[in-house]
């Protein structure tokens, strides 16, 4: 059994006995040190998609599906493909990838881990951490390198921005967490 | 054809500490069978804490009914036959309990599994809402009214949660509540009465008064002492509580008891007895400012429509100044620029920030702002009504 705070997207959980793949999980604070989940999932038997929330140690039964190490080839509207080490090509719908479309660039070698449910692939998980470049960002500010000090960046290919330490500078590579989308650290 | 409003309720509260959570409860009880109808059970797990707020309630008694609901002892960490407390007989049978139209859990509380069984095997499923914590952030309207379907079984709960914005549930406030307080507001006769029934005696020229009710609190001796040197009488209507001991060490005492009055410099310290909650609500309408809180002591601070200082629960890695500053940011919303930051100033000072004397001395100085403020943010966050809403959710989703 899993938490609903140990969920990532790519998981696939049963849920009154459908298994589902989480799409999205979100991370929140609620009171007295209590916490929710929100997450976006969707039914691998009916393809329908659900918006949901739980408490962080509602617990689930994950379901252990066929997995294979992909890395990421091309997209091809509206599927993203993938290929293993012995160039089978396997295709994910858009709508599954969740999260990691923030992170899919051509030509990337990152080793992604895509799932299967009856042969079908059917969602994809990154690295916990990966390395990106930002392709723009405000100019660094002199002096901060405490890295509590935020501001947005865009990154190199997917164009998907976040918010990175000030010191940060156009052309730097950064680590980023992929199961929260936060910046790490600097990775150069 | 529109369904009706649920007519039974069932609401749960495990009682965590301090009167929050029962009090968030009870009150959500009483407007549910008294203003809406339902017939309702308040589930309680420490009928102790419960007591303080509701003196004829007798904690021998696993079941008793009370200002028209029906309150039931349960024992939310199912010890109860080791605890020995009321009586093993005295158990719920679950079985034949869970027949009503609408279940809350309050606070994420978790339900008893063989209640949640006995929802699964009825033949009309109750609505199943679970009554989150109040907060100001964004992330709220986003998970307000989202479905949470029961990973092993044929039952969905919702997650409901309070807020001031539209798109949350709205907070807790009786029909009548605005028109009494406007009333009470206006009548200096019944607040003479108020001060008298209270043992304080008549405001003097220049006086003002303050309700302090906190949580231990680091700046509370600096904040004493500004208020006994300061110009202005300051007289500090304090309930019995976790800052008691606080206060009575600033007089050199080693503690104090409901009566005592302690005075130095221009302050002067009336210690109150613990009240129920219309007390507390004509104490917040009679002060000039308040200091509240917790949950429910800051929503009603907002009701009295006085400036009021909110000492939020803290919680774990500071999570809780995001959430004191979510509220500050809609509150202060309407401000003159120059006020905002002197609200600003004290809620950071006295949520562990620093130098409380210096922003007490600023907020004290926008007070006539902040009091012209205080009916208007009211009246702005009245057209939430949060028990409207969640029965309205309810026949939504039944």
């Amino acid at each position: 059994m899993k938490t609903a705070q140990e969920l990532r997207a790519g998981n696939v959980i049963s849920v009154g006995g459908e298994p589902m793949v989480i799409l999205k999980a979100e991370y929140s604070r609620s009171g007295r040190n209590g916490s929710v989940v929100k997450m976006k999932m969707k039914g691998l038997l009916s393809g329908s998609g659900k918006e949901t929330v739980y408490a962080a140690d509602d617990k689930f039964e994950q379901i252990i599906l066929n997995k294979k190490d992909c890395t990421y080839s091309y997209y091809a509207d509206p599927m993203y493909v993938f290929m293993d080490e012995e160039y089978n090509q396997y295709e994910v719908e858009a709508e599954n990838v969740g999260d990691a479309v923030n992170y899919l660039t051509d030509g990337m070698e990152d080793k992604c881990e895509v799932t299967f449910y009856e042969g079908k692939a059917i969602s994809v998980e990154l690295p916990n951490t990966i390395v990106r470049e930002v392709e723009y960002t405000e100019p660094a500010v002199r002096g901060d390198t405490s890295g509590k000090v935020m501001k947005p960046a865009k990154l190199v290919g997917s164009g998907f921005e976040l918010p990175v330490a000030a010191f940060i500078e156009i052309g730097d590579k950064i680590e980023i967490d992929t199961r929260t989308n936060e910046f790490k650290r600097r990775a150069n | 054809m529109e369904k009706d409003f649920p007519r039974s309720c069932d609401i749960f509260c495990a009682v965590v500490d301090n009167y929050g959570d029962i009090g968030v409860c009870w009150r959500l009880a009483r407007q549910l069978a008294n203003e809406y109808g339902l017939s309702v059970r308040l589930w309680v797990d420490d009928l102790h804490g419960f007591g303080k707020m509701l003196p004829e309630l007798d904690v021998s008694l696993s079941q008793q009914t009370c200002r028209g609901v029906e309150i039931r002892w349960w024992d939310s960490s199912e010890k109860a036959i080791q605890r020995g407390f009321p009586h093993p007989q005295s158990l719920p049978r679950w079985e034949r309990e869970a027949s009503v139209d609408l279940v809350i859990g309050a606070f994420a509380c978790k339900l008893p599994d063989s209640y949640i069984a006995a929802m699964v095997a009825s033949e009309a499923k109750p609505v199943w809402l679970n009554l989150e914590y109040l907060s100001a952030e964004e992330w709220v309207e986003s998970h307000h009214k989202l479905p949470s379907p029961h990973p092993q079984l044929p039952l969905t709960k919702y997650f409901f949660f309070p807020g001031f914005t539209p798109r949350t549930g709205g907070l807790l406030l009786e029909r009548d509540l605005l028109q009494r307080r406007d009333a009470f507001q206006r009548d200096e006769d019944a607040q003479s009465r108020y001060w008298r029934s209270l043992h304080v005696p008549p405001r003097t020229a220049n006086e003002l008064r303050v309700s302090l009710f906190s949580y231990e609190n680091e700046a509370i001796p600096e904040l004493l002492r500004a208020w006994e040197r300061g110009a202005q009488p300051v007289t500090c209507l304090l309930p019995e509580g976790r800052a008691l001991p606080q206060v009575a060490a600033f007089f050199g005492l080693a503690g104090g008891r409901a009566g005592d009055v302690w005075q130095r410099g221009s302050l002067a310290v009336h210690v109150l007895p613990f009240v129920e909650q219309p007390e507390y609500d004509r104490l917040l309408w009679a002060c000039d400012v308040n200091f509240v809180r917790g949950e429910d002591s800051c929503v009603r601070a907002q009701w009295a429509a006085k400036p009021f200082i909110w000492q939020i629960y803290p919680q774990q890695d500071g999570v809780h100044l995001d959430k004191l500053d979510a509220l500050r940011a809609r509150y202060v919303e309407g401000l003159p620029a120059d006020a905002a930051p002197a609200v600003r100033e004290l809620w950071q000072a006295w949520n562990g920030g620093t130098d409380v004397a210096a922003a007490w001395a600023r907020f004290s100085a926008r007070r006539k702002q902040l009091a012209e403020h205080g009916p208007a943010w009211a009246k702005r966050l009245s057209g939430n009504d949060l028990a409207l809403n969640l029965l309205d959710f309810s026949r939504q989703v039944a």
